[in-house]
This record gives structure tokens, sequence and C-alpha cells, in this order.
């Protein structure tokens, strides 16, 4: 019975794994039993390489979403862009992108009309161009350098806040980020009608541009990919005509990003070790809440 | 001339030890334990109770036992209990839930002053949660002491925070002379927890007091069914399946009725039920119960009903059992080890198993075939015993001041090899840190100038409990 009566006791009956029973066992007595019903790595996903690069894309895609806002911002601060061109091509690729979304969803679900995204969108382009002067005005008090120190912080919480497993709608906290970014971005500007440019491309790029991503993941799965490519090779080419090593970096960043990361995940995937037992807490599945409804 | 005189004291009282030791040799060798956690009374629960019970079994035996735990409130110093069980609550800040801050230093001087004063042997720490239990493991093996520790839960492993307390558990323990576990289960999780040699690791339950829990029948209204839920009202003790099991069966037997005793922060949940479902006269919550109370709410019961989604040993279902109460309870941790199957009923953790199993028992219950309470009672008081924990904790201690403690050089080697590379040489330098400030406060303050306290129990105790030996001190 005792913990110094050695392993060594006889052994005519077989041990069980219960309390209520003296057994003919020391206290500290190792059982063949010990363990077995220890379970491994039970509800582990196996990864393949291909499915986590297609995944892997959006964040890529993310990052240059924000290279090329700040290529074309810094364009526009050199008065290279002016802000009417940037105006049509926004438009234009809105239109597109607008039309690309209806075509994709095939039924209209959540009673929004034509007439409300109308009106949406255009309380929004008024109230923007109302209030650019004041915008513009913002930070003046404010040294420069702050500023960009300020919008450099805030794109990087947008990229890590980012809700990558389901982009639409936007997080609150990584789409209010990336504004913030843009106001003080656009402050910086040379005129009103720059920084109302910037700011709509700000909405495009960030709050638009994610949910017609989402959608095209969704219903037309082939397309994803190219979309996100074609957005990364802009972006890159982009940053290319303004400083190639900076272009370089950010391939180099993409190319981590997208094909470095996920061999390393589906390589260390092997080291996975879940330990599971009767120990464990039992999680509760059911969905108790209709009792209280 | 004061340091003379302790001197002398301390050489008469170190003459007696030796005395101690040579009568001890006849039967079994007595020791000095020191029994260190941060739970204890005034605060209530199943840690606490077990280190008091211990304790006054132990003395029981002729081993001297004292008690080391923070202060609570107004209650500081030194307090005697039944039996002249000497407990110290020392000044050390309260953390978070009744744990002491832990720096892995600052508790050294007033630990090393009590296990000095009181010529302690073995120290035995409880509970994992407690840093106060693992700042005396630390300090005892930095001094040279046997150590013990008894874990009482269970802890999971997917998680940031079971992690890290494991990493902590697996230092604190690696040179721990004797770990003790409540359950099989419980002896597996800390076996992995700690990374263990199973060997080290016993198993000895808790217990029961059965004539704190005696049937009555006679407190119980026959003419309905009464089911007994007795828990901290928390996620943890499955609350939410409760929740979901008093309105489908409330619904099905017009004559069942709930009894709930205990508080917290899951009490809204049944509130809620209780409210939408018009069930105020069947569904009576208690609130906190004081642990004398307990034994009158579960006799007034036809059924006991546990829905815990994790626990070590689970105390509650045994002594609803030892009042004669039908018991059912979810099959989670170490509770299908804790009673036979003819006593409890186990159930999977979900609404509908619960209710299916409960339903069985009520049908059994209406058509009269359950055992009557009192040979219930009769099977379940010889299972857990106070005194037979008592026995088996004592053999570990036999065990545990046979083997040598490890000496600094090898417990730092040990330190490394076991807890990984990082964790290992932090903790290695900290043991070292340690073993300084030991040295420093030896310079300071010498053993031999240290006041030994007179025992108040054990072999030397000088407030005996029965007046027949009175006259021999």
């Amino acid at each position: 019975m005792g913990a110094d009566s050695g392993p060594g006791a006889p052994s005519a009956v077989p041990w069980r794994k219960v309390l209520y029973e003296r057994q003919p066992f020391p206290d500290n007595y190792v059982d063949r039993r010990f363990l077995e019903e220890l379970r491994r790595n039970v509800r582990v996903r196996h990864y393949r390489y291909w499915g986590v690069v297609r995944e892997a894309g959006l964040v890529a895609q993310q990052l240059s979403c924000v290279a090329a806002f700040l290529t074309l911002w810094w364009y526009m601060d050199q008065s290279q862009l002016s802000p009417s061109t940037l105006l049509m091509a926004g438009l234009l690729f809105a239109l597109l992108g607008y039309g690309l979304y209806e075509a994709l969803g095939a039924s209209r679900g959540g009673g929004r009309t034509r007439l409300a995204d109308l009106q949406s969108a255009a309380i929004f382009l008024a109230f923007t161009f109302g209030f650019s002067p004041v915008l513009k005005t913002l930070t003046e008090s404010v040294s420069t350098d702050t500023v960009y120190a300020m919008s450099a912080m805030m794109l990087l919480a947008h990229l890590v806040s980012f809700p990558y497993a389901q982009p639409s709608p936007p997080g609150s906290l990584s789409l209010n980020a990336a504004l913030f970014a843009s106001v003080c971005l656009a402050s910086r500007l040379p005129g009103a009608l720059h920084t109302f440019a910037m700011l709509t491309c700000a909405l495009l790029v960030f709050a638009l541009w994610p949910c017609l991503l989402h959608r095209l993941r969704d219903r037309a799965p082939w397309g994803f990919p190219w979309a996100a490519a074609l957005v990364s090779l802009g972006s890159v080419a982009g940053l290319a005509s303004l400083s190639p090593g900076g272009a370089l970096l950010l391939a180099v960043a993409l190319l981590t990003l997208t094909l470095l990361c996920p061999l390393l995940l589906v390589r260390l995937q092997r080291h996975k070790d879940n330990i599971h037992g009767p120990w464990d807490e039992a999680e509760i599945h059911e969905d108790l809440s209709h009792f209280l409804q | 001339m004061g340091q003379r005189k302790r001197a002398a004291i301390r050489d008469s009282l170190a003459n007696q030890i030796m005395d101690g030791i040579t009568l001890g040799h006849q039967d079994s060798p007595k020791h000095n334990i020191c029994m260190v956690s941060d739970f204890f009374y005034p605060n209530m629960g199943g840690v606490e109770s077990h280190i008091y019970q211990l304790s006054q079994c132990l003395i029981e035996r002729g081993h001297k036992v004292i008690i080391v735990t923070h202060a609570y409130g107004n209650r500081k110093g030194i307090r005697y209990l039944t039996n002249a069980l000497k407990v110290y609550y020392l000044p050390l800040q309260v953390m978070y839930n009744q744990s002491t801050a832990t720096t892995c230093f600052h508790s050294l001087p007033l630990l090393r002053c009590v296990f000095v004063r009181e010529r302690i042997t073995v120290v035995h720490a409880h509970s994992s949660f407690s840093a106060m239990a693992h700042d005396s493991l630390f300090h005892a093996k930095t001094m040279g002491l046997n150590t013990v520790f008894t874990d009482h839960s269970l802890f999971g492993f997917a998680d940031v925070s079971s992690v890290l307390t494991n990493k902590l558990l697996t230092v604190s323990l690696c040179d721990t002379s004797h770990i003790i576990c409540v359950s099989y289960t419980s002896k597996e999780n800390t076996v992995l927890r700690a990374a263990l040699d199973p060997e080290i690791v016993s198993v000895i339950p808790n217990a029961v007091d059965p004539t704190d829990f005696t049937p009555d029948p006679s407190q119980r209204d026959d003419s309905k069914i009464t089911i007994v839920v007795i828990s901290r009202l928390v996620y943890r003790k499955g609350i939410d399946l409760l929740g979901g099991i008093i309105p489908e069966l409330c619904l099905k037997y017009p004559q069942l009725h709930f009894l709930i005793g205990g508080e917290g922060p899951k009490r809204i949940v049944l509130e809620e039920v209780r409210e939408k479902y018009q069930l105020h006269d069947r569904v009576r919550l208690l609130g906190a119960l004081e642990h004398k109370d307990v034994r009158n709410v579960l006799i007034q019961g036809h059924i006991f009903l546990n829905t815990s989604l994790t626990e070590a040993f689970c105390m509650a279902i045994v002594e609803g059992a030892s009042c004669g109460l039908q018991v059912v309870s979810t099959r989670v941790g170490g509770i299908p080890e804790v009673l036979p199957k003819e006593l409890i009923t186990l159930c999977e953790p979900t609404v509908s198993s619960l209710c299916e199993g409960l339903e069985m028992v009520i049908a059994r219950q209406r058509a009269g075939t359950v055992p009557p309470p009192a040979t219930i009672h009769s099977r379940v008081r010889t299972l857990y015993t106070w005194r037979n924990v008592a026995e088996r904790t004592e053999k570990v201690y036999d065990r545990v001041a046979k083997e040598t403690v490890q000496p600094l050089h090898r417990r730092l080697h040990r330190l490394q090899a076991h807890c990984g590379p990082v964790a290992g040489c932090i903790f290695a330098f900290i043991a070292v840190l340690d073993f300084l400030f030991l040295l420093l406060l030896q310079w300071l303050v010498p053993d031999s100038v240290i006041d030994l306290a007179v025992d108040a129990s054990g072999p030397h105790a000088l407030w005996k409990r029965s007046g027949n030996r009175k006259h021999s001190v």
C-alpha cells in the first residue's frame, strides 16, 4: 500500500484505475496502462502547400495595396499626378468594380438597392468634398515627421489587424487605422482637391476593394489568385518607378510571404505535439442559448 | 550572554530530538512537517480542508505538524487550532485570488526563520495555484530540506497560459523529492505537465469525514423528487449545462424540485432560466453555504447532481453519496475513479446525456428500486478516510526522509538538463542567487542564534492532547 513497498509487489490481480478499492500495489505503482488514454494531435489540420500559398496571397496583396496607395500619394505630393486624373481613374475602377461585384453576386441579399448604393456614394463624396479644405489644414500645427510616423504606425496597425479570414466587411479597427493614416497623409498634399482625391482613393483601396476581393474569392475562386498577383505586380512596378531598391525589398517581402512562410508552416507542422486526455476540460458544444430565448 | 543561553537551550532540545529519533526507531520515525499553502482557513475549499484534516491525523499519529500560510486580513501572526496545530500567518502580499506574489526571494527570510525555529525536516507544499507553495519548495531545497508536493487540480495543455504555468511547474517540481496526486488521472496530468518520472508520484485520494455526512431520510419530502446541486456557480462547474437541464426536466416531471447551493458569476444563468420558465417555487437558489450547512441541504434531496467540466477528484459526489443520495455526474477527469458503478450514474457532459441519466435515476426512484440511504452510507463510509490518507502520506514522508537532498551543483545540473536550455539556465541562476541570499542570512543571523520554538505537537509536545502524559513533561 505504501510508497516504499517497491514496484515488485505481487500482481495476481490486475491493477484497476479506481480509487475506491484498496489494491495490493504501492501508491506510486506505475501500470502498463499508465497514460493509455493519452491522445496526440487529435484535431490537427493537415495543410497542403498550395492551399496555404493561396491564402497567404491575401496577406501579400493587402501589403501591396498599402504600397500602391503610398506610391500614389508620393506622385500626388510631388505634383506629378493631377487630382483630376486620379479621380477619373478612381471613378473608372469604381464603376468596373461595382459592375463586377454585381455580376458575381447572384442574389441581392440584405435588401440594398442600387439607389441606396448611389445615395451612400453621393453622401460620402459630398461630405468629403465639403470637408476637404478642413482636412487639408487639420494637421498644419503638427510637424511633418510626426505625421509620417503616425501614418506609418497606423498603416502597420491596419496590416496587423486586418481580418484576413473574413475580409468583408473590413474590420473596424483596420479600416479606421487605414483611414486615419490616409487623412494624415492627405493633409500634407498641396491642395484641397488633392486631399479629396486621395481620400476617395483610400476609400476605394481600403474599404471597397476588400469587399470585392472577398466576393471574388467566394464566387470565382479561380480568379482570386490572378487578382492578388495582379495587385502585387502592379504595386511592385509602381514602386520601381519611384525607387528600384524599395521595389526590390517589396518583391522579396511578397515572395517571402507567399512562398517561404507557407513552406515553413507546412514543414513545422510535423513538430506539432498536442496532448489530449481525460484531464482536458470538457467543452460545451451545444447551443444552450435557446433555453433563454 | 543571551546567545549562550539560547545555545544551551538549543543543545538540550537537540538532545531531545536525538532521543526522539532513537525512540522512533522502535516503531516508525517521527517527522517535523511543515504544510505550506496560500490556501487555508479562513478561506474555505477542498485544499484548505485537506490540509487541516491531514494535519490533524498526522498529529494523532505522533508527528509534529505546523502550517504556514499568508495573513488573511486581521488574522496574522501565530494561531493555534484544535490539538495544538500551530498555524503561521505570514505577512506576505496577496496578489490575485488569495495567491501571494512571488519574487523567488522575498519570502526566504521568513520561511527560513520558521523552518529553523520549528526544526522542520519535511516541507509539504499544497496546490499548484499557490505561489507560496512553490516559493517554499524552492527555499526548502536551497536549505537542504526534504520536499513533498500535493497537486489538487487538473490543467490543460492547449492555451498559452497553461503552457507558461506548466513550464513553471516543471521547474518547481524537477528536484522535488516526492509528489502526491489525488487521482490517477491527476497523476497522468501532473507527470505530463512537469515531465516527471512516474515512480516519484504517488496517488493518495482525498477523504471525507463520514461522521459529518450521515443520511437522514426523515428530512426529505417523498411526495416530490428533489435534485441537489452544491458547487460554486462558475463555468468550470458546468452551470450552463445545469441551465439547460432544469427546464427540460421540470417540463417533463411536475413533481421535480431543484435545490442549488453555492454562489458565483453563473448564478445569473440559473436566475434567468427560473424567471423565464416561472419555476420560482421549484428551483431554490440557496446562495453560498457554510461547510456545516452542506449536510443539512444534502439530506433534503433524493438525487445529487454534479455537472463539472473538469475535476481532479470531486469530494462533492462522495459527500452526496455519504448522505445516501443517488449520484449523477459527468464523466470527466478523475470522477470515474471515485465511486463504484452501483453508486454513481456517469453521463457525457451534454444536456441530453445528463437528462437521460437523471431520468433513469428518477424512474428508479419512483419504482422504489434504489437502495435505502443507510445502505449507501455504510458502503461509502469506509471508502475514503483521513486516517488512511495520513497513513499513506506518512509512508511518503518515510521514503523521502531516507533520500538525500541534492546538493547545489547537482541541483543546478538537474535544472539545466530537465527544464530546457533557456528556462533551465534562468532558474539555475535564480537558485544560485537564492543560495547566496541564504548564506548572507546565515551570516547575519546564524542558525544557532535563532530561538527554537517549543513543540506544540509531535513526540515532544508540551501540550498533550490527553491528560495522561501531562506529568511526564
